[in-house]
């Protein structure tokens, strides 16, 4: 039996090997530690995630596959990494106080929100189909559990369930897809998949196709756009909110590192012309999910339609494609990452232990209870609405720049009408906090910020500003980080 | 080969056929007289407890689920072995590595006491 | 080959498949689904065999047949308003479920039948599972190092889920 070795390139994979050697560590270490040390493992699992940074940091510029040309390393997947890594940073920073003040500190959250990056990691990196669907099963895997981690909370426990259930399901569309792409292709490798297309005219074959809708459909669900936007409220609201937090920016990142890195890369335009499909589901997206989020009272629902119309912005950029599209939607996700996580930081800071105050009317008079929390906050959705000097206009601006050049007026039409209709949601969260009386409550006391929490404010709002003042150096980041493949 | 799996197909067909056969030919010899009484769920002669649908202990389902997992793995052994002479030190070196991260969520498992039966 | 006889063979297998499959969401008795389940995976394993892909004929028997499904029961034994009870297997959503349905069905059939299939001139392997086992020992041994992370995050999760504290 003829035999070769595959040649295996372990420094490339190294960002992934440390996160999963981490995770494991803390698996194993967790129950030996008394419950006054559980805390060490939050601080294993940050280290573990800076180690892995500065491991991938050291990738930047390389362009090599390994593991038979499944496992590829280009700026593309690495700038993913870098926002991945970055997202689980603040939200292990984010969960100590509230896993503390919550009494729910065990190891395991931090163990599989270790493993879940490594899964969005395997999703940006992987270029065959197996280990896309692998990387996207040990990500929800992990983010079902985390999602029902305050087990006493029954909302909590409505959160995983449907979150499973549907996810489950989402799931094995992709696996369809995958199976009916093999079956038109001989192979799930995304190079091979490439290459059948442009030259076996394959775009005139059914079966790409329907494996390609059901593709959409699998990824559609992760990143949250509508029609599979079902489950994003309910498993919002009711999850941790560190966890809410989590999966609005790392996931859904994952989700569109793999979605464009399969449709730009392997269904070319030019030989399969989806862009309409995905232009109705642009515009669906972020129409409902802003419309939805003005009869929101809740903040953590208003935020999860929010998180959908979102979406939809960055399925404008990749209607508008090309490397202008790419690195736009790439920007834009990093943007969405630190303004996302900084708003929630806000509001995890003004819950009490069984007590989340995330109704709206908890928000009035923020501006006169602890005004620094009130100015944080309002530049996060600042940010959210895309005003400017906010990370989140250059985004948006960098998104429809590149739809219309593209020449896709329509859709930035809407995309326009659509901020607007969310601006409207955002100042109302602005005006309650500063030009109303706050509600009489029973515990108006002084609310305490941890140090950690302070720092991922201090780290977001940094970010926010730097990319919307200064937004050419993280631009030309994602420039660069599209080239490759193109 | 495939003939190998038509005797087998072929004896599963023979097994349910014999079995409503059974079925039937009773049914055609036996008395038929239901009373209340011989239509309760049988336990030791005693009168009945309950409903015969217990519930079962939940820790059955938590050995169940380990269990899953286990079987899952095991199922990857299979081809290694077989083809593990001829593969030789980094087939072996792989298996390990497989092994050792369950084998880590064996000892966390351990530890918790999710394999005690308390 | 015998074309007629294993085209026989496919279609019984088929039809217990569908049979059981619909009632398995068509039971009352959930418990009775899960069996009529067990039945649909045998008939799985059934067009495994056929296609010469023993070794997943043999892991669908052992994974789901052996363990999907008493995992199932398991459930069903537990909670125990489900177990005798009788269960509506449909609810509003059946029009446009319908609906959604038959149009995937009509996409489907019409992509299968429109596709040029691939078909590989070379005989169907006699020793699958070695030939398997070679290719996850090297061109797939990335996705192979790879299940074992997912199985320990399923394992770290059940756990999770079910601890008690």
């Amino acid at each position: 039996m003829d035999w070769i070795i595959p040649a295996v390139n372990l420094k490339l994979i190294l960002p992934e090997i440390v996160v999963c050697l981490f995770a494991i560590l803390i698996l194993v270490t967790d129950p030996f530690l008394s419950k006054e040390r559980k805390i060490w493992s939050a601080h294993l699992s940050w280290i573990a995630v800076v180690i892995a940074f500065i491991a991938n940091i050291r990738l930047w510029n390389l362009q090599e596959a390994t593991f038979t040309n499944m496992f590829l390393v280009d700026n593309y997947a690495t700038f993913f990494k870098f926002i991945f890594l970055a997202g689980s940073f603040l939200i292990i920073l984010i969960s100590m106080s509230y896993l503390k003040r919550e009494e729910i500190l065990h190891g395991e959250y931090f163990s599989l929100i270790l493993f879940s990056t490594l899964g969005m990691m395997l999703l940006a990196s992987g270029f065959d189909l197996v280990v896309i669907f692998l990387g996207l099963e040990i990500m929800s895997v992990s983010l079902y559990v985390l999602a029902g981690f305050k087990r006493s909370d029954l909302a909590s426990n409505e959160a995983s369930l449907k979150y499973f259930l549907m996810g489950a399901f989402a799931t094995g569309f992709l696996l369809y897809g995958i199976v009916m792409i093999y079956g038109s292709v001989g192979s799930t490798n995304l190079g091979q998949i490439i290459n059948h297309i442009t030259s076996n005219d394959a775009g005139s074959n059914l079966l790409i196709w329907a494996g390609a809708g059901l593709l959409l459909v699998g990824f559609g669900f992760k990143i949250a756009s509508v029609p599979f936007h079902m489950w994003v409220p309910d498993v919002y609201q009711g999850a941790p909110t560190p966890i809410t937090a989590f999966i609005s920016a790392g996931p859904k990142a994952a989700g569109f590192a793999a979605l464009l890195r399969v449709f730009l890369f392997s269904f070319t335009t030019i030989k399969m012309d989806w862009t309409m499909i995905v232009w109705i589901m642009a515009a669906l997206t972020m129409s409902v999910g802003n419309i939805v989020a003005l009869a929101q009272s809740d903040i953590k629902r208003m935020l999860a339609y929010s998180s959908i119309a979102h979406a939809g912005y960055v399925l404008v950029a990749l209607v508008a494609g090309g490397e202008t599209g790419v690195s736009s939607a790439l920007f834009y996700l990093l943007a969405y990452t630190f303004m996302n996580i900084g708003a929630f930081t806000v509001v995890i800071a003004l819950g009490r232990k069984g007590q989340d105050n995330t109704k709206l009317e908890d928000y009035s008079g923020l501006g006169s209870r602890s005004p620094i929390l009130a100015i944080l906050m309002t530049i996060f959705l600042f940010s959210l609405a895309g005003f400017p000097p906010t990370a989140g206009f250059m985004a948006k601006f960098y998104v429809f720049g590149s739809a219309v050049k593209s020449g896709f007026t329509g859709l930035v039409i809407i995309g326009v009408l659509n901020s607007l209709i969310s601006v409207y949601y955002y100042l109302r969260i602005v005006v309650l906090m500063f030009m109303q009386a706050p509600v009489t409550r029973t515990d108006n006391e002084r609310i305490k910020v941890a140090f950690c929490a302070i720092l991922v404010l201090i780290i977001s709002t940094w970010a926010v500003l730097q990319m919307g003042i200064f937004p050419q150096s993280l631009l030309s980041l994602a420039q660069a980080s599209v080239s490759s493949i193109f | 080969m495939f003939q190998d799996y038509a005797y087998v197909g072929f004896f599963c067909l023979i097994g349910v056929i014999f079995v409503l056969f059974v079925f039937f030919l009773s049914r055609l010899v036996r008395p038929h007289h239901p009373t209340p009484d011989k239509l309760e769920s049988y336990e030791c002669g005693e009168l009945p407890v309950g409903s015969a649908w217990v519930q079962y202990n939940v820790r059955y389902y938590l050995y169940a689920l380990i269990f899953v997992i286990f079987d899952v793995e095991i199922v990857f052994l299979f081809p290694w072995a077989v083809v593990y002479r001829s593969l030789g030190f980094f087939a072996f070196l792989e298996m390990i590595i497989f092994l050792a991260i369950l084998i880590f969520g064996l000892i966390y498992v351990w530890k918790k006491g999710a394999l005690k039966w308390v | 080959m015998l074309t007629g006889v294993s085209e026989a063979v496919y279609y019984i297998l088929a039809a217990i498949i569908i049979g059981s499959g619909v009632m398995v969401v068509s039971m009352k008795n959930i418990f009775h689904s899960a069996l009529f389940l067990v039945l649909c995976f045998f008939g799985v394993a059934g067009i495994y065999i056929l296609l010469s892909a023993e070794f997943i004929a043999a892991v669908q028997v052992l994974i789901y047949v052996g363990a999907i499904t008493i995992l199932m029961i398991f459930a069903i034994m537990l909670t125990a308003r489900l177990y005798s009870a009788q269960i509506k297997q449909s609810n509003e959503q059946v029009v446009p479920g319908l609906i959604i349905v038959s149009a995937l069905l009509v996409i489907t059939i019409f992509a299968l039948s429109k596709t040029t299939w691939k078909l590989s001139s070379q005989a169907p392997e006699t020793q699958t599972v070695a030939e398997i086992g070679k290719l996850l020992m090297t061109t797939y041994v990335l996705p192979f190092e790879i299940v074992s992370v997912v199985l320990l995050s399923a394992l770290i999760g059940a756990i999770v889920i079910a601890r008690r504290d």
